[in-house]
């Protein structure tokens, strides 16, 4: 067998591994959990699983068409069984999650590792910012978003309570243990109000920009402007309710998302005010939906695409009219 | 656990008259437990009844195929009736099943990889009771639970959703690894997974096979319906598999190859065989069929992949056809086919149209 050196658990931030100690932990709990892995272990987490599961990680070899049509069939022994390979790689194998495992409605939980920009040095091939546009239209499926390790131990054992099958994106780089508080508890189909300081503009987050989110809102305040901030794990069932309840207060809207602006959380948000008849300014903050992703350091990437929380405020002070730059 | 639907309408049939669709007083199942398998080997008393009894089923599945394809107005019939010898000789004499009790957890799976070819699949599923049989008529109707293509949530018998191909066969290496860790108790399960022959182009087909080798999965049966015939045009032409055998012995499966896949003696033989050979690989099927076979019309044409019968005449000339060719032989009435007749008729839609479009499809 391979040799991977095990991280840290109290000291490594890197969400991937916080995952494979999370999923380590819950298959003590719940011994029909099961991994598939599609040879990408040790940079997705899984190899933490496996050292404290030998013989529960199942491997596909470099095959994600069978990774999840493996994991249909494990379900349907009533194993719960995560495939997991990075996010991009979803591309080779939407069909086998929208017919086999969607429309036969089986308990699949697909970990998308390596979402979007914060993913080192990687690409166009390997990063992966399209693809909630096809995710978010499968039917039966539940989307969800971690941004920081506590949420996202929380998550994964939502994931293993709730039966059906769910696709769940995972960051690779360091992330903070808990943006939100202690007192949260995650909620599938759910938003949390994170910070609620006037009444402005709000900002709407998932995943990892929640940490952009929540610097943003610090300047803006010292600016003198009051922001809300949203932050939606729950990308599909989507929580309009407190959206709406947002708009209904706010001046204005950015979303921020670790993903295009087109075909995720900027268009759910936009979907959702035009069928209520919501007429507020919304700005996006994400990446660019007609670019490949080009090579670079992550600084930069967020440079390109106007990402980082100067990026937001700049974007939060033009739709209120107010000086930009 | 699926649900089905109440039936959208009833099928009146005369009183008095031969009600084609009272199964029972044509054949009955061979078996009287569908949860044991019995061999039946030349020598035994009952080895001429069961090749009897399958082939006066292979006959009925093509009979009501024809019937429900018709009033649905859509359907396969190349790949329905290459494969009726093998869903025959499948459901009453290999698989062990419950119809009553889809779920049963010590159950063989059975898997439609080629889903266009369900027609079929619905058939069978129905003369061993899964569902009335009268629910054939409404095929692709709105609200009937008979989807186009399969749909595992809707139809009792289906054990996962299909009709995009190519992803089955990695579910059953999924499943058979399922029943390996479900230790000991699981060991006697089969897995048969019914794939078509075009079906193998796909690439994920072989992701499949190469996982079923390295795993060593000897409770799988990979079958392929290989009647040599595309939805458009003819393997040898556009995409060949050959050498078939010599692919799939390379993938580490241990490879069958029918002389004639519509020889029921042939594929009790096959399956007698099978069942004793538990090598520490899977296993491959190789069933030489002929598409569309026993309509000459249909037969070894790739025109018949997806039209069905286009009114009760032409469907009444199939079913007179299979009834000459089968039927007869077999002690069939002759009112059989009149009265199966007799109830073919398109099934209109739920609703009038509120525009003006024209689609040959009722």
């Amino acid at each position: 067998m391979a040799q991977f050196t095990l991280p840290d658990r109290a000291k490594t931030k890197e969400m991937r591994y916080q995952m494979g100690f999370a999923l380590a932990d819950l298959a003590d709990e719940f011994p029909r959990i099961v991994a598939l892995d599609a040879d990408l272990r040790s940079s997705t987490g899984l190899h933490i699983f496996e050292h404290f599961h030998p013989g529960k990680l199942i491997k596909s070899g470099i095959a994600e068409q069978n990774l999840v049509s493996m994991a249909a069939g494990l379900s349907q022994e009533g194993y719960v069984p995560f495939p997991c390979t990075f996010d991009a790689f979803s591309r080779r194998m939407l069909d086998q999650l929208y017919v086999t495992v969607a429309y036969s409605n089986l308990n699949v939980k697909f970990i998308g590792a390596y979402v979007g920009l914060f993913t080192g040095k990687a690409g166009a091939t390997h990063q992966s910012d399209k693809e909630l546009s096809v995710l978010l239209r499968v039917p039966r499926l539940t989307v969800l978003e971690p941004s920081c390790n506590a949420e996202m131990r929380q998550i994964m054992r939502a994931v293993v309570e709730t039966p059906g099958p769910v696709y769940l994106r995972i960051v690779r780089c360091e992330v903070a243990d808990d943006l939100i508080g202690s007192d949260y508890r995650f909620e599938i189909g759910k938003g949390v109000t994170v910070t609620d300081e006037g009444s402005d503009v709000g900002l709407v987050t998932t995943g990892f920009m929640l940490h952009t989110a929540l610097a943003a809102a610090d300047k803006l305040k010292s600016l003198g402007i009051g922001v809300r901030v949203d932050h939606h794990p729950s990308l599909k069932p989507f929580d309009r309710e407190l959206l709406y309840d947002l708009t209904g207060k706010v001046e204005a809207v950015v979303t921020l998302e670790n993903h295009c602006t087109s075909g995720g959380l900027h268009s759910l948000v936009a979907e959702a005010l035009v069928a209520k008849g919501v007429g507020k300014r919304v700005g996006a903050i994400g990446t660019d939906p007609e670019d490949f992703i080009h090579t670079g350091h992550v600084n930069d990437l967020l440079w390109r695409y106007r990402m980082s929380s100067d990026d937001v405020v700049t974007m939060a002070q033009g739709l209120l009219d107010r000086v930009a730059r | 656990m699926t649900r089905l639907p109440p039936l959208p309408a009833s099928i009146e049939v005369a009183s008095g008259a031969f009600d084609p669709l009272d199964v029972a007083r044509l054949w009955i199942p061979w078996r009287a437990d569908t949860r044991t398998r019995i061999d039946s080997l030349p020598f035994h008393t009952d080895h001429a009844e069961l090749l009897h009894n399958t082939e006066t089923l292979a006959y009925l599945i093509r009979s009501y195929t024809t019937w429900q394809m018709t009033c649905a107005g859509l359907g396969h019939p190349g790949g329905s009736f290459s494969e009726a010898e093998f869903l025959a000789i499948l459901f009453n004499y290999v698989l062990r099943f419950d119809a009553a009790a889809p779920d049963w957890p010590m159950r063989d799976v059975f898997y439609l990889s080629k889903g266009h070819a369900c027609p079929a699949v619905y058939t069978v599923l129905a003369v061993f009771g899964y569902f009335e049989v009268e629910r054939l008529k409404f095929y692709g109707m709105w609200g009937s639970g008979l989807e186009s293509h399969p749909d595992a949530t809707e139809t009792p018998g289906i054990e996962v959703s299909g009709g995009s191909l190519g992803q089955i066969p990695g579910v059953a290496v999924g499943r058979s690894l399922g029943m390996r860790f479900n230790g000991p108790d699981h060991g006697d399960r089969m897995i048969y997974v019914l794939m078509g022959d075009g079906e193998c182009n796909e690439g994920s087909v072989w992701e499949a096979f190469m996982a079923a080798g390295h795993y060593k999965l000897d409770n799988i049966v990979f079958v392929i319906d290989y009647n040599k015939v595309f939805a458009k045009g003819f393997l040898a032409q556009d995409m060949s598999l050959e050498p078939l055998a010599d692919k799939l012995r390379a993938f580490n499966l241990e490879v069958y190859e029918t002389r004639n896949g519509h020889d029921v003696a042939e594929l009790i033989e096959l399956f007698n065989v099978l069942g004793a050979q538990r090598r520490g690989k899977p296993a491959a099927v190789i069933l030489n069929t002929v598409k569309g076979k026993k309509v000459d019309q249909a037969q070894y044409n790739p025109n018949w992949h997806t039209s069905a019968p286009r009114d009760a005449a032409a469907a009444g000339l199939w079913i007179d056809e299979l009834w000459e060719h089968d039927g007869k032989r077999l002690g069939i009435p002759p009112e059989f086919p009149e009265a199966l007749k007799a109830i073919t008729e398109i099934v209109p839609p739920l609703h009038a149209a509120s525009d003006t479009i024209t689609d040959r499809q009722q």
